[in-house]
């Protein structure tokens, strides 16, 4: 099976109006997403980022090298066919409805009559905005904004999505949601590109990343590979007496060359601990409600 | 299985086909729910007080001269107000969908870049069509009320008179109301709009915004109004040195000479307009039409978005 995004050599080069300088967003770029992975695209603001994506849709074409999807040229038309895309801060048709939304995109996708109601019922409950189907955009939550960007990109069934910054401005619940939504993806083998500046979240979700700094990728690989130290090792211990941990210690002191680096009660992330207070569950609606 | 996780795990895709009417379809049928839901059509209230107005206030007119500043007035306005409309519409189209980057979302999807243009201008021509249609009604709706209180007038004054005479007066109330050169004056309404609207769609492919594209088609108006008298003046004169001769070629090229469409007119005064007169005026609207959608397909397929 080709790989899911294939870019070879890329780069982009942008001319500055009216001067004779050039901007190099990306230069001699090369990866490979393979099917069913979570890749994270990472870095700095103007590090190539959103031009690497645009380029590997087909909005912009490349200056050299080149893009594939699932073995067609990006700048094909029908290589859009397998793909779905959220853009960061997406403000979708106000005017629309959630359920008109999904028509539209369906549509235009060639999805008509009974598949499409179907499929427009089944991504609103996907995405939990079976309440709201009815409302305008104009009137949605940013979280809910981001949740029915998603139901559009899902509505061709695409194999690959890509997502820019996700969960850009979405309140921790909404968040959350979108996480395990992207979760849920990996388990049924959607492959995913991700852009985002929250390395926490991409560190749960992502199997492979790549850091790109001024347009160069200058890490990537397997993100266990990269993030993990190799000489240490964590154990995490339940209902532990003193008298086991003291012992525990006396043993690691008698051997050589090895020693406790560190000792702590682990913590609850302030994400789960956020969520346990204010009584929110993974759908974003509150547990005592629900 | 759940719906929620049908929706992952079912295909709903279809075959990719080149050229599709449906995505057409639904890209223009999702354009004139944005300009009716943006109360676009509010004007027609203006439209309709300005015909009922200007006719309240023809009553010391004769007949004829009463129809004829009725058509005057609701053609004219016709002609202004699909203009504004064509214009005003098309030019924030694109340019709001890049801003909103709902323009990325739409051609992330198998959708080529020529069938999101004709489908947001398709949009437009469809909201001018009826934007016309319910201003041509309203001013046949005047016109009717207005032919039947001067007959019923008319039947007052002639009492007494004989059938001939009363016949007489009828038929010249009606050839000074409804005559068939009306409808390709409405005709040639819909097209000088329908052709801005494709004017203004190019210049939104690559003005910076709506407001620019907005005074660029106000300037291109203006000029396709005077060219043709500037053709005129220069000629007349005879001071024409071969600059100016290609500077007036590229512009009579570039620009439409509006003033053919003033055919309207001479249809308000009641002269009849020859019908290869009306079929190539309409034959040069559609070809500008025509001409400018497809440069704006040229720019818009090499814009980087």
């Amino acid at each position: 099976m080709p790989a899911a995004i294939r870019i070879k050599n890329l780069t982009k080069v942008f001319p500055v109006p009216f001067r004779r300088e050039r901007v190099v967003a990306v230069k001699d770029l090369s990866l490979e997403v393979e099917p069913g992975q979570v890749y994270g695209l990472l870095g700095p603001n103007g590090s190539g980022k959103s031009t690497t994506m645009k380029i590997v849709l087909g909005l912009i074409p490349p200056t050299a090298g080149s893009t594939e999807i699932f073995g067609r040229e990006s700048l094909k038309v029908d290589s859009r066919e397998d793909v779905g895309f959220l853009p960061e801060n997406p403000y979708f048709y106000k005017y629309l409805t959630g359920r008109e939304t999904l028509r539209f995109y369906g549509k235009i996708c060639g999805i008509r009559g009974r598949a499409l109601e179907e499929r427009t019922r089944e991504l609103l409950e996907l995405v939990g905005l079976e309440q709201a189907h009815d409302r305008r955009l104009g009137g949605y939550s940013k979280g809910m904004l981001q949740r029915i960007g998603l139901a559009q990109a899902l509505i061709q069934e695409p194999q690959l999505l890509v997502l820019d910054e996700p969960t850009a401005g979405v309140d921790p619940a909404g968040s959350r949601q979108i996480r395990d939504l992207i979760l849920g993806f990996k388990e049924r083998g959607i492959t995913v590109l991700l852009c985002s500046h929250l390395l926490g979240q991409v560190q749960e979700i992502c199997d492979r990343i790549g850091i790109l700094h001024r347009g160069v990728l200058v890490r990537e690989g397997r993100l266990d590979d990269l993030i993990s130290i190799e000489n240490q090792t964590e154990l995490i211990l339940e209902n532990a007496s003193p008298d086991l941990l003291a012992r525990i210690e006396r043993m690691v002191r008698d051997e050589t060359g090895v020693r406790i680096v560190e000792q702590r009660k682990p913590q609850t992330t302030l994400e789960r601990y956020f969520l346990e207070v204010t009584g929110i569950d993974g759908k974003g609606t509150e547990a005592h409600k629900s | 299985m759940k719906a929620a996780d049908a929706a992952l795990d079912r295909p709903a895709r279809t075959r990719h086909k080149t050229f599709s009417p449906t995505r057409i379809l639904a890209i223009s049928s999702n354009t004139v729910l944005e300009l009716v839901r943006l109360k676009v059509f509010h004007f027609f209230l203006l439209f309709a007080l300005l015909i009922i107005g200007s006719s309240a206030f023809m009553v010391n007119f004769s007949f004829q001269e009463q129809f004829q500043v009725l058509k005057d007035v609701s053609l004219g306005a016709m002609s202004i107000f699909t203009w504004l409309l064509a214009v005003l519409s098309t030019a924030m189209l694109l340019p709001k969908d890049i801003e909103d980057r709902t323009l990325y979302t739409i051609l992330a999807k198998p959708v080529p870049r020529f069938e999101y243009l004709i489908g947001k201008l398709l949009g437009v021509l469809v909201l001018l069509l009826i934007a016309t249609i319910v201003m041509g009604g309203m001013f046949a709706a005047t016109l009717y009320f207005r032919q039947e209180m001067v007959i019923a007038q008319g039947m007052k004054d002639y009492a007494g008179s004989t059938q001939a005479e009363i016949d007489a007066m009828v038929r010249q109330v009606h050839e000074s109301t409804f005559t068939w050169s009306l409808l390709p004056g409405v005709v040639l309404i819909y097209l000088k709009a329908a052709l801005f609207a494709s004017l203004t769609l190019f210049i939104s492919t690559f003005a910076s915004s709506w407001i620019f594209t907005v005074i660029i088609s106000v300037v291109i108006y203006l000029i396709g109004h005077v060219q043709a008298t500037a053709r005129e003046y220069w000629m007349l004169t005879g001071n024409l040195t071969p600059v100016k001769q290609i500077f007036l070629g590229l512009v009579a090229l570039i620009f439409p000479d509006l003033q053919l469409f003033n055919l309207i007119d001479d249809i308000v005064v009641g002269n009849v307009i020859a019908m290869s007169m009306f079929v190539k005026t309409a034959g040069l609207g559609v070809i500008y039409l025509g001409v400018y959608l497809l440069v704006a397909y040229i720019v818009f397929a090499g814009k980087e978005l």
